[in-house]
């Protein structure tokens, strides 16, 4: 039967592996030296003697490691939503959601970068943009690529992802499209309660989110202007693109393998499934600003808050909900994703994440409790 | 100025966070028995199945009360000196002086009439002290979540009457968790203590002295959905069952509980019958207290005592059919804090409670309403229509006359806003109908509620064994 909250309790903080516990803390290393192997198991080769992904997966008959990476990936996003699903599936926007994720991680996530070469054509994964997916909007890559992917990638990056978010909120892409958003919602699920909800984790991750928005584009932007300038001046392109320590490779170091990986992912039994999401993914945070001044909010009915703090403790984004909803406060932050975790967790049906502009009406909602400060 | 407040429950924060909002450097004392800290006491019941940690369920951070400057006692008032205006601690701690005081010291739970309530393994559901031996009996502790910071610090400081004592745990005696349950009373705690019994894996007893479930707000066709979603829990529910005794073996542990319809084995049980105020330790104070227990204020929540006021369950106040009686509610505790508070900085504020409403959540199925339901005016009609399909809800229009007066709403979400506004807009029933999808709250991609435009068939008031009610609309 359909309902829209949650159906029956959960036991979160009884079960270890989802509470640092040493089983926690295993899984945790165990994802930390994957993904180490998985983007420098080449350095390693002098150590160990071998590439361990490499050789599987030229076992498997893949073309590469990245081929491997994407099934387990898909596996991970299939087996996550499954139980997500049994716990959270009584509710029609949570089971939308979700199997949008999966839809989208099986076709434009895998299959189509799979089929793609076979056919002779480029591989490109429709479902990321610039800046997340953050080579797109190289020049060389352009150019690499088909006139009508070269155009969707730049419409979708600087209009389309943007404008969406205008009319939806940065959710559209945040947690129903977005291969990073759609493994912290299935596989990543069962640590959400571990997002930090204090406020100086607010502070952190409104300053870091930005520096590396900043670093981001000053990236782009220099590797744009090396691909103008580059061949007059071979020390300027030395240190943006020449090098294996240019500004190229070191961002794709920290932020592409580090912070999006061995932290971002890694550290999802320790940090909560959102550590990336929350305050390092450049392309959130400029969804972000868009959705402080779009349509997306979340509705608090006023004066029926209970403050039981179940929304604040499930929400991905470290976002303490319950002080908007106890003081009769509709709202939409920066961070928010749109899971909808909130309202599905609310036991009064207080919350509701919606589409739509302030009204007069709703400004005078808010000053009917008793006494407003 | 200095403020004393007698309870940190959310209307005696609420009035500590009003007056330290305005008064900066007032020294403000929080006197507390339970806990250190402020914690949402409906939230208990989560904290139990794992669903949330103790610090989940504290609305404010814990470094709260050092930032707002609120000096903290964690002890047992056993008196107020209304001459030498002073609060009297147990212990042998030292009295507090106060220039206001605020006593919010909410409820505490109803003790079993019953012989055997007072035995190892027979307890409540609505103190911190009630988890922890809750815990104890089903699950041997707690889990990941732990324990409140300083779980007994109060044993230093109580009585032995206080509601906050540790009960006596059987499960330790007998050497195994609880295995089979029994909670005592059908109403809102007493599906809670089922609930994180169903959670952990058991099929509880429950027993309801009524002929269905909680008659005070439900009619038999709405109650029998819930108890149907019981039974399929496994809960084993036993109405009109009226408790006899509760029954211990040798050990002196509980065994069994004996109804009218006999013996039912039982190895925990949790008397949930109700909450009355907690107050009895303000004998021989001179502040009056009402018969049920409660402290009558004023609209501005003064007592009978100058400097005192009082708010939240403990506190009789004029409801909006005028009757003077607590309000045992999380939102209007909420606001008396804070008109009370608005009374210690010396204002005038006044509380007045509007339209009737609540909500709640029975197992996964959602409750909403509002006004006057299950009043039993001689004259209330009910308007029923029970949704089947994917979504499944009833909707019951109470009506008088020919205009609207009450809702109650099981399984979809409403706002009640909208519903209280249509109340003072004294709506007639067909208006009502034509305009419900309006008040609608359902989250998204929910389908409109059906409404049977056609059948609109009045029936006459729902029996009810448990209130009677005015015979005129007080609003």
């Amino acid at each position: 039967m359909d309902q829209q909250g949650q159906n029956g309790l959960l036991s979160t903080y009884r079960e270890g592996w989802r509470n640092r516990s040493w089983l926690g803390i295993a899984i945790s290393a165990s994802l930390i030296i994957f993904y180490c192997f998985l983007y420098w198991e080449g350095n390693f080769k002098g150590v160990i003697g071998s590439e361990p992904l490499k050789g599987l997966s030229e076992s498997l008959g893949l073309r590469n490691k990245w081929y491997l990476y994407g099934f387990l990936y898909t596996v991970a996003i299939t087996g996550g939503a499954i139980y997500y699903l049994k716990r959270h599936g009584n509710s029609r926007y949570n089971r939308l959601r979700i199997s949008v994720n999966v839809v989208i991680q099986l076709a434009l996530g895998f299959s189509l970068p799979f089929i793609m070469p076979l056919f002779g054509g480029k591989e490109m994964y429709f479902s990321y943009f610039w800046p997340l997916k953050y080579d797109y909007l190289y020049p060389n890559t352009l150019a690499d690529l088909p006139l009508y992917f070269a155009l969707y990638t730049i419409v979708g990056s600087l209009i389309a992802a943007p404008l969406l978010a205008v009319f939806f909120g940065k959710r559209w892409y945040c947690s129903w499209i977005c291969g990073c958003g759609g493994l912290a919602n299935t596989f990543g699920d069962p640590w959400r309660h571990l997002t930090s909800k204090s406020t100086k984790s607010w502070k952190f991750e409104q300053f870091s989110i930005h520096i590396v928005l900043f670093v981001a584009v000053a990236t782009t932007f220099l590797i744009g202007l090396d691909s103008v300038i580059g061949d007059e001046h071979p020390t300027f392109h030395y240190v943006v693109s020449g090098g294996s320590w240019s500004v190229k490779a070191f961002y794709g170091f920290v932020v592409g393998a580090v912070l999006a990986g061995v932290v971002g992912t890694g550290l999802y039994p320790l940090l909560g499934p959102r550590a990336w999401c929350r305050n390092f993914c450049p392309m959130a945070a400029i969804l972000g600003w868009v959705q402080k001044v779009g349509r997306y909010r979340i509705r608090v009915k006023p004066d029926m808050c209970i403050s039981c703090g179940n929304c604040s403790s499930y929400c991905e984004m470290g976002i303490d909900v319950r002080s908007y909803a106890q003081s009769n406060e509709s709202f939409t932050r920066a961070s928010c994703v749109g899971c909808g975790m909130c309202a599905h967790m609310c036991p009064r049906g207080v919350l509701k994440l919606e589409n739509a502009w302030d009204t007069a009406d709703d400004k005078d909602r808010q000053k009917l409790s008793v006494v407003n400060f | 100025m200095r403020i004393v407040i007698i309870g940190n429950g959310v209307a005696g924060m609420e009035a500590a966070l009003t007056v330290r909002k305005r008064q900066p450097d007032w020294p403000i004392t929080v006197i507390s028995e339970e806990s250190d800290h402020f914690f949402s006491r409906t939230a208990l019941m989560w904290v139990f199945s794992g669903q949330m940690s103790h610090k989940d369920i504290e609305p404010l951070e814990r470094d709260a009360y050092d930032r707002l400057k609120l000096t903290r006692v964690r002890a047992r008032a056993t008196r107020v000196d209304v001459e030498a205006k002073e609060v009297r601690l147990a212990g042998g701690l030292r009295p507090v002086p106060y220039d206001r005081l605020l006593i919010a010291c909410g409820s505490r739970p109803r003790p079993g009439p019953w012989p055997g309530s007072d035995m190892a393994g027979v307890g409540h559901f609505v103190t911190l002290q009630d988890l922890a031996w809750y815990e104890r009996e089903v699950h041997g502790g707690a889990g990941h979540g732990g324990e409140p910071p300083n779980p007994d610090a109060h044993l230093r400081a109580t009585t032995e009457d206080s509601p906050y004592r540790f009960r006596e745990v059987a499960a330790v005696r007998r050497g195994r968790p609880a295995q089979r349950p029994a909670v005592i009373g059908g109403g809102l705690i007493g599906i809670e203590a089922i609930e994180v019994a169903v959670a952990a894996g058991l099929r509880p007893h429950f027993f309801i002295r009524e002929e269905w479930f909680w008659p005070i707000a439900l009619e038999p066709r709405e109650a029998t959905w819930i108890a149907d979603r019981m039974r399929e829990h496994g809960v084993e529910v036993h109405l009109e069952h009226d408790v006899q005794s509760i029954d211990g073996g040798t050990d002196g542990a509980v065994t069994s509980v004996t109804t009218n319809h006999g013996t039912h084995d039982a190895d925990c049980v949790v008397i949930s019958i109700g909450v009355v105020p907690n107050t009895e330790w303000l004998a021989g104070s001179d502040i009056e207290v009402d018969p049920r227990g409660g402290i009558p204020v004023d609209e501005r929540l003064a007592t009978s005592a100058s400097d005192v006021f009082s708010a939240g369950d403990c506190a009789s106040v004029r409801w909006f059919d005028q009757s003077l009686r607590p309000e045992q509610l999380w939102y209007t505790s909420r606001d008396q804090g804070r008109v009370a508070g608005l009374g210690l900085l010396g204002d005038t504020a006044r509380y007045t409670r509007g339209i009737w409403y609540n909500s709640a959540k029975l197992m996964d199925i959602e409750y909403t309403t509002v006004g006057l339901v299950n009043w039993n005016v001689e004259r209330e009609q009910n308007w029923y229509y029970e949704e089947t399909g994917d979504v499944r809800s009833t909707t019951r229009i109470v009506v008088q006359g020919d205009r609207v007066v009450g809702f109650n709403l099981l399984g979809r979400r409403w706002d009640h806003t909208v519903l209280i506004r249509w109340l003072e807009e004294r709506r007639p029933l067909s208006w009502v109908l034509e305009h419900l999808n309006e008040a609608r709250f359902d989250t998204e991609f929910v389908p409109r509620l059906q409404v049977p435009l056609g059948a609109t068939a009045l029936e006459g008031p729902a029996p009810n064994p448990v209130i009677p009610g005015p015979t005129t609309v007080p609003f």
